[in-house]
């Protein structure tokens, strides 16, 4: 249906239900998918919209009447806010059984019935089968309600009013029978202890004169066990020691009363001091400190043999003198003890600190020996390349020598100073034109050679 | 719900049905509400879920033992009123609750990172003498 039909449906409907089904104490666990997201009630008489979002009918019809603007003919899911048209009223009768199931008390609970029904059932329980709901008085000339129950077993109007014949008095009829047996105050009720009888509106009189009750003993808050007649009372009383002892109870009675107010005035008091004094104490022990720390100062390393020659003529004057002073020489002596305790870790810290370095300073070393020991293996590389360049370069002068000597036989040393000069400054590629005819023929055979050593 | 509330969230008054305070906190480390405890006052009227309930941040003083400030927040006024579609008629759904309400501040609060009140907000909380229901909130920044 859409959205006219069924807020009309809704209003129809709203006319004809007695009770609130959303107000029932509900007595068994229930689901929390059986609950409207609206009123968090299990769904009474649900609907559903086209994204399967399940609400009362009533709440559903409340929020679209607010969330609706005016005229439109859609309106949003109040759980996803997709737009919704059509509202089926046909949900699952799975799911309308579970929420009919569900057990409820009696709405009538205030009135006397105590049954236990499932919520389906409420409805008629109360309009047809509860004893407790109320229904026209059978006189038609009453206009009075009274319960169902009563009707059957009494058919006259009890809402009449009725004379008491004995007390004077009007009772309702519905409440005659009691005050007949009961209440009425003229009615003669047997005292319980004398066997005399009396009016029942004099009954509360009487007990408090009648000689037969038992009433406890006068000292019965001092623990008087006797509760006799009272007309035997005053024999007991005149025999009973603790009657005999009550006036001196209560004095004792009130002296401890004030006693244990005097001394909650006392702790509280030496609570007071007692802070005070640690106080003081705090006060003593800073002063101390100071004083000790220069003397310690002067004579750190005596420290130990000081301290009994210090502390000693203190305590054997403390008599003599103020309490403060014994505070003081104990705690000059644990404060010294304190300080040497201080020394020593400083000088475990300091001997740590030591042994740190030492291995610092010993990887450093290490380190840069190992670092010189690479340096020195290449410089020995090169200076090996450079040697086997010479001795390359030395090889034909040493060959040709022989040859040489037909060349130039009175030359042969000076051409040997030259060639060695331009070799250990240009290097073999760049050899002074003058070697440079009879190097050919060699220089070809060694290319190789030349390329693998540099 | 009162059984199972969810993490960050304390019932601190609730003995009627016109008005609750509730205890929020934001839970990660956002360091504008690291450590802090907010209290929120709700007054519902008769017609909730129906319509929106009063939301607002209350402030309480050190000497009642819990001290609470109003968060800042680019769109909480420094008197605790809250500028939040979902507590207005047009953005509020009766399936909300005190629980859903209380969650969507908590993340509205995670997810700011402006340490500032709103435009204008001297001359609001000075002027403005109308009751919470009544004020019409310009819904315009759709990033918080």
């Amino acid at each position: 249906m859409n959205l006219e039909e069924f807020l009309a449906m809704e209003e129809s409907r709203e006319r004809d239900e007695l009770i609130d089904l959303r107000g029932l104490d509900f007595v068994s666990e229930y689901d929390s998918h059986l609950m409207c997201p609206i009123c968090h009630c299990p769904f009474v008489d649900p609907v559903h919209l086209q994204c399967d979002h399940v609400f009362c009918g009533s709440c559903l019809s409340s929020a679209i009447t607010t969330i609706r603007s005016a005229d439109s003919d859609d309106f949003p899911c109040p759980s996803c806010r997709i737009p919704a048209k059509e509202i089926s009223t046909s949900v699952p009768r799975l799911l309308i059984n579970m929420c009919d199931e569900i057990r409820v008390r009696c709405p009538l609970l205030t009135e006397g019935c105590e049954e236990i029904i499932p919520r389906g059932h409420v409805q008629s329980h109360v309009e047809k089968y509860c004893g407790y709901r109320l229904v026209p008085c059978p006189d038609d000339s009453c206009d009075k309600m009274m319960r169902s129950n009563d009707v059957g077993i009494k058919t006259k109007c009890m809402h009449a009013v009725r004379f008491c014949p004995r007390c004077q008095e009007n009772v309702v009829e519905q409440d005659f029978e009691e005050h007949d047996v009961k209440l009425c105050p003229v009615l003669e009720v047997p005292c319980t202890d004398c066997q005399t009888v009396v009016t029942r509106g004099e009954l509360d009189a009487h007990l408090e004169s009648c000689p037969e009750v038992a009433i406890p003993c006068s000292a019965s808050k001092y623990a008087c066990p006797v509760k006799i007649r009272r007309a035997d009372i005053a024999t007991h009383e005149q025999s009973c020691p603790l009657v005999a002892m009550g006036p001196y109870f209560e004095g004792q009675n009130a002296r401890l009363n004030s006693l244990e107010l005097g001394m909650r005035h006392l702790q509280q008091r030496n609570e007071i001091f007692e802070d005070g004094l640690a106080n003081i104490r705090s006060t003593l022990m800073e002063s101390t400190r100071v004083n000790t720390s220069s003397h310690a100062n002067r004579s750190s390393t005596q420290t130990t043999r000081d301290q009994q020659p210090r502390a000693r003529p203190e305590v054997d004057s403390a008599d003599s003198e103020d309490i403060a002073t014994s505070i003081f020489s104990s705690t000059a002596n644990s404060y010294l003890l304190s300080l040497h305790e201080s020394l020593r870790e400083k000088v475990g810290q300091l001997s740590h600190a030591i042994i740190d370095l030492d291995a610092r300073a010993s990887m450093t070393i290490m380190n840069e020996s190992l670092r010189i020991k690479e340096d020195m293996a290449l410089t020995n590389a090169a200076m090996n390349s450079v040697r086997m360049q010479v001795q390359w370069l030395m090889n034909p002068r040493l060959h040709q020598g022989p040859r040489g000597a037909v060349r130039a036989n009175n030359t042969t040393e000076g051409t040997r100073t030259q060639l060695d000069s331009s070799a250990s400054t240009a290097g073999p590629s760049t050899s002074s034109a003058q070697s440079l005819g009879f190097l050919r023929p060699r220089r070809l055979s060694d290319t190789g050679r030349e390329g693998t050593k540099l | 719900m009162q059984d199972h509330l969810p993490p960050g969230i304390a019932m601190v008054k609730s003995e009627n049905l016109e008005e609750w305070q509730m205890d929020i906190k934001v839970l990660d480390t956002n360091p504008l509400y690291l450590d802090q405890t907010y209290r929120l006052k709700f007054t519902f009227s008769n017609k909730y879920p129906i319509e929106p309930p009063e939301v607002q941040f209350i402030q309480c003083a050190e000497s009642t033992g819990t001290p609470r400030s109003i968060p800042i927040h680019p769109h909480i006024y420094s008197n605790g009123i809250i500028c939040l579609d979902l507590l207005g008629s047009s953005g509020w759904s009766p399936v909300q609750n005190v629980e859903s309400i209380c969650m969507s501040l908590q993340s509205m609060l995670t997810a700011n990172t402006r340490d500032e009140r709103p435009i204008g907000d001297q001359e609001f909380v000075a002027t403005n003498r109308r009751r919470i229901r009544d004020i019409n909130f310009v819904y315009e920044d759709d990033n918080v």
